[in-house]
């Protein structure tokens, strides 16, 4: 920027002499008062600078984007400029009506960052944060912000938790650093912190994301902002707009992605033929109840239908010269290939600014929505039914209830027409209403230059209801299954109040001054109620008439009820000396009603510093370089992530009967801990920032430690001391790790081709520095000192028991009961001095195994030919461990032992003895094969292409004859295509999981030898291959 | 404007936390505290009594019990018999008690210490005081020596995060907490519960006269079982073996003579009768209700197992669902004594069918005890048809045995997969039979006593998925009787000689008002007769036998064989046929039971959790775990 400067204000001097001469040559010559109006794609451009060059002479657009500058000479050129537009020079050639569009320059729109109370130039930044654009967001079409996110911010991890409509994935800013506390990022929703559901989000009305990485950039967020922040700016008009109308839509269709790969009717047969093998001869599960060898059904087939997704989104937005506004409605509806399940979002956006006087200013921000979501079966029913057995009666008509039965098993198998045929008799129906709301007022200080007051207020409600009704008989073998309803309702209430100061100067011209002073308080309700019945009298009053069952009919209530409180002080200066030295550092206190008297309140510091090479002198020269920052930062933030109350202890109740007589029992299940504190996280960050080759190419590179002390989590006590846990400030954690950012533009031809390309790359590596006192490892935990927070703590899978193996001799020391075939897991013990082990294998050989990913990421590329586009965003992870409850045992769809639907999976036979599932029918643990939990796990890597789209818009002289601006036409595909995945090669299944435990640990992946955070695949509904078709259009 | 400012000036107070949804530990010190403590010990009985796995482990590995086909490590680790790994300190049955009851303890201690300061009555205190010995005395039995400090000292409620423990000696264990406990428990305990169902002198009684039977049994050490932590086998208190066995005797009289609400049913049909719960038999029992799924704490309708869910049975109910005859699913699952859900996985060893139950026609307790024949029931599931064709071409009307277990071993039974279940014929039934020596571990004789009882069927089927609602039993007036006799045949004496004794219970056993396997009424006295049959020197294998006939299944038999230090001996081996329906060729199985067997291992998560050092871990862990 300084070079430039320089560089102009020596052409400067050139041009004003030529300019001299010029006039004495022309004076004889009219000169001419040109007028005209500068406008960019939405509407009239106000405030644009109408320079004639080469003078210094100018004038500025008005409201309209009007303009008038006299004196012009004929074989003059007028230069337009305005920030975040390309400068436009147009020869007026004796012209006197002159309209221009401006174009947005992309490469400096970016240059706005929000960073939390306020905004910077991304040249003044000394944190780490990433900036996404609401556009590229909308790249990626789907019911949340965070999954259109995955893949497009280096050290930002996002996971799908479930493939049902509007689920929420889980977000992770540089890894897990709380053992049993929350990880998720803190979100700020128009610079108020986000009380609502994750899906409350409407993407299409973010303007733009900033994630907050590092403690020197959330510090100012405080405890809240220990797991990163993320800054949500909707879209809003802009002063002196012309009201602007557009409408967005898309429908797309989707289609299972891959079925699961479940046995058919002869593959099952021989399955238990098989297990008979190795059984003496004798099935373990025969031909039997309603099962017929005549029948093949696949149940998936009857099960799935084709989902679909579909959005419209209106928005009108304008402003005048004293205020702005923007107003927006959203549809958004997904359905899922497993019938009735849906989310259905209505959404209203309403922002207004105004300015009052000239020193008042007021607002209001406020997002409102309404969702409705329906899930009503599982997938398990359907995987793991017999393929022989058939849901037709000899006649061949559908049954008007698939209640089938095999030798151990009695079910009902969920069928689409089973379902459409129950209709009302099994319902579910969640309404989720949420009201989000920032009101501001502003006042500049008269006698202070710089200097702000303002007042920020957000005002937060979320109720939500959820019912669920099932029919007598309906979806069970038992056609006599009473019927139950049940009915919860809970609301949130949430206020956030900030007093804030704000001051922002330059002091002789290079000394640039901002300064935020901050005191906050906010404060958390939360109360609910639920009631659950049976036996409910008339079924069409589904969970609306629930107090007409008897009360011995009810099967669970309750009311529920937490408050928390968060005061703060806050902060921050930046200090930038001539655009070259930067300097950030902010103090905050904070106080939580989570913690224990005298432990409430701490305060911590963050600085950080960056220095501007390219804008140096001695870098003057250099070209290649436009701009080259490093940046250096420091920051403690802090953790309350405990559930309030936790610091009182617990008295757990237990129900019981004597006889007729109810009464309630208590127990102290939690110990009271009177000197609970803070977590607390440090963290350094280094980082260079740059931009090369005239804007062509630009990147960073950051590497940083963030060291996690006093980790607050549940300690377990031994059974002996007859309590279960206490909450305490035990452990220490660290997450060590590098990002990369390259953005490039390839080839850059304006009327012609454009190419563009970006790559992010990431690892985080994670580990456990220290446990509680005396303690490197916590079993039930599966935490280990020296391992990441996520392990796999098991026998090891290294093959199967085969006769010619070397140490097959030593089978029956090392498994007693075993057999040939046999999942065989790694010895870890002595050995005799014959060579032979000294015992059997048992707990003592199971090993830690990492499940980090060496790297992940995400790429995207951009191909553009005059009107037409292209866009591909994929996503990648290498090396990893997934877990996969469809082989491993804990999902009882790889029992192997040919009682239920079993994975089609190639396992060891007399003859098949290299097979990686073990002899069916061998050794058992429980009903699956003895170290069956082994068998789900699969490396992680893989290389997935998420969306491809096609646009086109239509040129501004055809929209224009339509009274247009703007018409998008676009056709997307998401989830086309998976490469490089050894999961995907076993299964055909989409590799990036569908169910993270944390936070809702289950039964299937609770299993215990695999951390609740880690990443699992399941029987969940099936991802899908979208299609889509979309419009944008303006006017 | 102003209102903002205004809600800023109260807002220190947002920083206060008022729990009101939850309780805090706080609450235990109330009067109603501690009255919900008190309740809490007796929930917390469910987790044991009831509890499939819990059940699993005091039954599969004797005599009474083996696994069946459907077997997970749940019940092949205890079998003992080689089909499942061996016991270690993470195996999953032998943890239940230790990770179940100490809690209790606690919060037993807790009462007795906060008792004073609410005024709690002194009988109120005096139920703390007997489940905290009941706790202790189940713990002592399983594991040896265990901690009687729990962090805050000796029998003290902890309210400490201690991650260190240390186990007192068996003799300890006895001397310190179960006996004066129970001492006091039966001087402070009213003679009537306080409701249905809670402990009383009586019951007091009874597990005081078992407790010093127990432990005069461990000071004798007969066949040198070891014990740990390693002691000496003498008393503290200075009394000899035969001074336990009197007292052991002489409380148990006393509880007969004294028996207050208490009294034998007059038949055993009745004591099990699932519309006689609760009846004067019963001393204690961990409850269970139909009324309300809250309160019964499992679900009514599809439960799992686990937790307080009674489904015990449901483990030694073989999969009759299967029954296929003339293409009828004529046995359908059923909400009802005979039938129920079936887990297929416990089955009684041929030996109880031909040697504990040799006496099936006078002795009322086998056809109290089994369900012998399965019987149709399909019109509640709809099908319409009148009878249906069964053995010999002889029709089979509804409420008719379909597959029945014989008496006594008839040569001509030829088996023909009868009923699609390994069914045998004999000339002139319709049903099909099998021989009591020639069961399999696919179908055989399911345990009536503890099955499914539900009055809400109306008619149908009911709902067989769902936990029972009967309450499991613990402790039975007829077991005063036992420990007398078990006392006097180690040499006790008294007004009451242990033939004596056992023959009023036998002479009971001989009274029949109904037939169960043959579902009719059956008016019949063979008192006599089995008084005539019992021994008179009885010895201690009878007394086992006997008690196997009276609670077979109850959760008793482990510990009693361990007490009488006769496992190896008893269960050493036994019999039965294979996991097919069609096998009636039985083999027989030997059981390693090892000494250091008498002793559970130490639960690994118990290990996990104490910061302690390797070796004092090692130390901690009972011989043969490590």
């Amino acid at each position: 920027m300084i070079q430039k400067l320089q560089t102009n204000n020596n052409q400067h001097w050139k041009k004003i002499i030529f300019f001299l001469f010029l006039a004495f040559t022309f004076t004889a010559q009219a000169q001419n008062s040109v007028v005209g109006r500068v406008a960019d794609e939405t509407g009239p451009l106000p405030g644009v600078t109408v320079l004639l060059q080469g003078t210094n002479r100018g004038v500025t657009t008005d409201f309209d984007g009007n303009y008038q500058l006299s004196d012009v000479p004929p074989n003059g050129n007028l230069v337009f400029s305005f920030v975040g537009y390309l400068k436009e020079i147009v020869s007026v050639q004796g012209r006197t009506d002159i309209d221009v569009v401006l174009k947005t320059d992309m490469a400096s729109l970016d240059e706005v960052v929000v960073v939390g109370y306020g905004t910077q130039r991304r040249e003044s930044v000394t944190g780490s944060v990433v900036s996404i654009k609401g556009d590229e967001l909308n790249e990626v079409k789907t019911a949340n912000f965070q999954e259109a996110l995955i893949g497009r911010a280096a050290g930002v991890n996002i996971q799908t938790t479930s493939t049902r409509p509007g689920a929420a994935p889980q977000v992770r800013i540089r890894g897990v650093r709380s053992l049993s506390g929350n990880n998720d990022p803190l979100i700020v929703l128009n610079g108020i912190p986000f009380a609502g559901g994750l899906s409350d989000i409407n993407s299409n009305d973010i303007e733009s994301l900033d994630i907050l990485k590092d403690a020197s950039s959330t510090a100012i967020y405080g405890s809240r902002g220990a797991n990163g922040v993320i800054l949500i700016t909707t879209k809003s008009g802009r002063e002196g707009q012309e009201a602007t109308f557009s409408y967005n839509t898309y429908y797309a269709i989707k289609e299972v992605f891959s079925k699961y790969p479940m046995m058919n009717a002869a593959q099952l047969i021989q399955l238990r033929a098989d297990v008979a093998a190795n059984n003496n001869g004798v099935p373990i599960f025969g031909l039997a109840g309603d099962e017929d060898l005549a029948n093949n059904t696949d149940w998936q087939d009857l099960l799935y239908g084709t989902g679909l997704q579909t959005t419209h989104d209106v928005s009108v937005q304008g402003g005048s010269e004293k205020g702005t506004y923007n107003l927006g409605l959203g549809y958004f509806k997904e359905t899922s290939v497993v019938p009735e399940d849906s989310f259905q979002r209505y959404s209203l956006r309403a922002q207004v600014d105004q300015e009052v006087g000239s020193l008042f200013s007021f607002g209001l921000n406020s997002v409102m929505n309404f969702n409705k979501t329906s899930s009503i079966v599982g997938m398990y029913g359907a995987l793991a039914a017999s393929p022989l057995l058939s849901p037709y009666d000899e006649n061949g008509n559908f049954l008007s209830s698939v209640r089938r039965q095999t030798q151990s098993d009695d079910s009902w198998i969920p069928t689409r027409n089973e379902i459409g045929r129950i209709g009302e008799g099994r319902k579910n129906q969640q309404l989720d209403y949420g009201s989000y709301n920032n009101i501001y007022a502003q006042v500049r200080i008269p006698w202070v230059e710089g200097l702000k007051f303002r007042i920020n207020t957000g005002l937060n409600f979320r109720s939500s209801r959820d019912g669920n009704f099932t029919g007598r008989g309906v979806f069970n073998y038992n056609e006599a299954n009473p019927s139950s309803g049940s009915y919860n309702s809970s609301n949130t209430r949430d206020y956030v109040i900030e007093n804030q100061l704000l001051f922002d100067r330059t002091f002789a011209d290079k000394h640039q001054v901002n300064f935020v002073g901050l005191f906050s308080a906010q404060h958390t309700e939360y109360d609910g109620v639920n009631l659950s019945v049976r036996n409910i009298p008339n079924e069409q009053s589904l969970w609306y008439n629930l107090d007409s069952a008897l009360s011995e009919d009810i099967t669970g209530y309750g009311t529920n009820y937490s408050a928390t409180g968060l005061l703060s002080y806050m902060g921050r200066v930046m200090y930038q000396y001539d655009d070259r030295y930067l300097f950030t550092a902010t103090v905050r206190s904070d106080g939580s009603s989570r913690l224990a008297p005298g432990y409430k309140w701490v305060t911590y510091p963050a600085v950080s510093a960056g220095w501007n090479i390219a804008n140096e002198a001695f870098m003057e020269n250099v070209d290649l370089v436009n701009s080259l920052k490093i940046r250096v930062g420091y920051g403690q933030t802090s953790n309350q992530a405990i559930a309030p109350y936790s610091t009182q202890g617990r008295l757990a109740t237990r129900n019981y009967n004597f006889g007729s007589t109810f009464a309630t029992g208590y127990f102290v299940s939690q110990l009271p801990n009177p000197s609970l504190g803070w977590e607390f996280s440090e963290t350094y960050n280094y980082g260079v920032d740059f931009r090369l080759f005239n804007h062509h190419l630009s990147g960073s590179v950051e590497y940083y430690i963030t060291n996690t002390n006093d980790i607050l989590y549940g300690l377990g006590l031994p059974a002996t001391s007859g309590v279960g846990n206490v909450t305490s400030n035990i452990g220490e954690t660290q997450n060590e790790g590098m990002e990369f950012t390259l953005d490039g533009t390839i080839i850059d031809n304006p009327d012609g081709f454009t190419w563009d390309a970006g790559i992010n790359l990431y690892y985080n590596r994670n580990e456990i520095v220290s446990l509680a006192t005396g303690e490197d490892r916590n079993e039930g935990q599966l935490w280990f000192v020296g391992s990441p927070i996520n392990v796999i703590y098991d026998q090891e899978y290294v093959g199967l028991w085969n006769e010619s193996d070397p140490d097959f001799q030593y089978q029956d020391i090392l498994e007693p009961g075993g057999n040939v075939g046999m999942v065989k897991v790694r010895y870890t013990g002595e050995f005799n001095e014959d060579g032979s082990p000294v015992r059997a294998i048992n707990a003592d050989d199971r090993i830690i195994q990492d499940p980090t990913p060496n790297f992940q990421g995400g790429f995207n590329t951009r191909l553009a030919y005059k009107n037409l586009d292209l866009n591909i965003i994929g996503t990648f992870q290498n090396g990893g461990l997934l877990y996969s409850t469809l082989y491993g045992s804990s999902g009882y769809l790889n029992l192997l032992t040919g009682r239920r639907g079993n994975v089609d999976v190639d396992y060891w036979t007399p003859t098949n003895t290299d097979a990686r599932f073990p002899a069916p029918g061998g050794i058992q643990s429980g009903d699956n094969p003895k170290y069956g939990s082994t068998l789900g796990l699969f490396d992680a890597s893989y290389v997935k292409i998420r969306t491809m789209t096609l646009g086109y818009n239509f040129d501004r002289d055809l929209t224009s004859k339509v009274g247009m601006r703007n018409i998008r036409i676009y056709a997307s595909a998401q989830n086309p295509f998976v490469f490089f995945s050894p999961f995907h090669d076993e299964s055909g299944l989409d590799p990036e999981i569908t169910n993270s435990s944390e936070g809702n640990r289950n039964a299937a992946t609770g299993v215990g030898n695999v951390s609740a955070g880690i990443q699992t695949i399941g029987a969940n509904v099936p991802s899908t291959r979208n299609y889509l078709l979309g419009l944008n259009l303006t006017f | 404007m102003l209102m903002l400012v205004g809600l800023e000036s109260c807002s220190e107070d947002i920083l206060q936390e008022k729990p009101r949804s939850i309780f805090s530990p706080e609450f235990f010190k109330t009067e109603l505290g501690v009255q919900g403590g008190i309740t809490f010990l007796y929930e917390n009985m469910r987790h044991l009594y009831g509890h499939e796995y819990y059940f699993s482990l005091l039954e599969t590995g004797t005599d009474e019990y083996t696994y069946a086909q459907s077997a997970d490590n749940n019940f092949l680790v205890p079998d003992l018999s080689g089909a499942g790994a061996a016991i270690q300190s993470d195996t999953y049955v032998t943890s239940i008690a230790w990770n179940t009851v100490f809690p209790a303890i606690n919060t037993a201690s807790g009462i007795i210490e906060n008792a004073e300061a609410v005024e709690l009555d002194e009988s109120l205190v005096a139920e703390a005081r007997f489940f905290r010995a009941f706790n202790y005395f189940l713990l002592v039995q399983q594991y040896g020596g265990v901690p009687l400090d729990l962090g805050s000292g000796e029998l003290e409620f902890n309210n400490t995060a201690v991650r260190t423990s240390a186990r007192n000696t068996v003799p300890e264990v006895y001397t310190k907490a179960i006996f004066p406990d129970l001492i006091t428990a039966v001087n402070n305990l009213p003679v009537n519960p306080r409701l249905t169902g809670t402990v009383t002198q009586n019951v007091a009684r009874l597990e005081l006269a078992k407790a010093y039977l127990t432990y005069a049994w461990w000071l004798e050490n007969p066949n040198n079982i070891p014990t740990y932590p390693e002691t000496t086998r003498t008393d503290p208190d200075g009394h000899d073996v035969q001074w336990y066995f009197q007292q052991a005797y002489d409380i148990a009289v006393e509880g007969i003579e004294n028996s207050g609400p208490y009294s034998l049913q007059e038949y055993y049909y009745d004591v099990h009768l699932g519309s006689n719960d609760r009846n004067s038999e019963w001393m204690f029992y961990a409850d269970r209700t139909e009324e309300s799924q809250i309160y019964n704490g499992a679900d009514l309708g599809y439960s799992g197992g686990g937790g307080s869910a009674n489904i015990a049975v449901w483990m030694a109910t073989p999969n009759y669902t299967t029954i296929s005859v003339d293409g009828v699913a004529a046995v359908q699952r059923e909400a009802a004594q005979s039938y129920g859900r079936p887990w297929t996985r416990m089955a009684p060893p041929v030996e109880v069918l031909t040697k504990t139950f040799d006496n099936k026609d006078m002795d009322s307790r086998y056809d109290g005890t089994f369900v012998s024949s399965y019987r149709g029931n399909w019109d509640k599931a709809g099908v319409k048809e009148e009878s249906i064709t069964g053995a010999n071409g002889l029709p089979i009307e509804l409420g008719d045995a379909v597959v029945s277990f014989l008496d006594e071993h008839n040569p001509n039974v030829d088996y023909v997969n009868g009923a699609n279940i390994g069914g045998g014929v004999i000339p002139g039934r319709a049903d099909y039979v099998i021989n009591p020596d020639e069961i399999n571990r696919r179908f055989y004789p399911g345990l009536w006593k503890l099955g499914t009882y539900r009055t809400d069927n109306q008619g149908g089927l009911g709902q067989p998925n769902g936990a029972l609602t009967r309450p499991f039993p613990i402790a039975k007036y007829s077991e005063f009787y036992f420990v007398a006799a078990e006392a006097a045949v180690k040499g006790a004496s008294g007004s009451y000689s242990a033939y004596a004794l056992i023959n009023v219970i036998r002479a009971r056993a001989g009274n029949w008002r109904f037939d169960n396997g043959e579902q009719e009424v059956r008016i019949a006295d063979f008192s006599d007769e089995l008084v005539a049959a019992t021994p008179m020197n009885i010895d201690i294998n009878y007394i086992l036998a006997e008690r196997s006939r009276e609670y077979f299944g109850e959760q008793k038999r482990w510990l009693d064989l361990v007490r009488t230090q006769t496992w190896a001996e008893v269960a050493g081996t036994y019999t039965i046929a294979g996991n097919a329906a069609t096998d009636h060729n039985p083999k027989q199985f030997t059981r390693t039971i090892e000494d250091y067997h008498y002793l559970r291992p130490i639960p690994q998560s118990q290990l996990d959790d104490l910061d302690m050092s390797e070796a004092e871990k090692l130390e901690y862990q009972n011989p043969g775990y490590r």
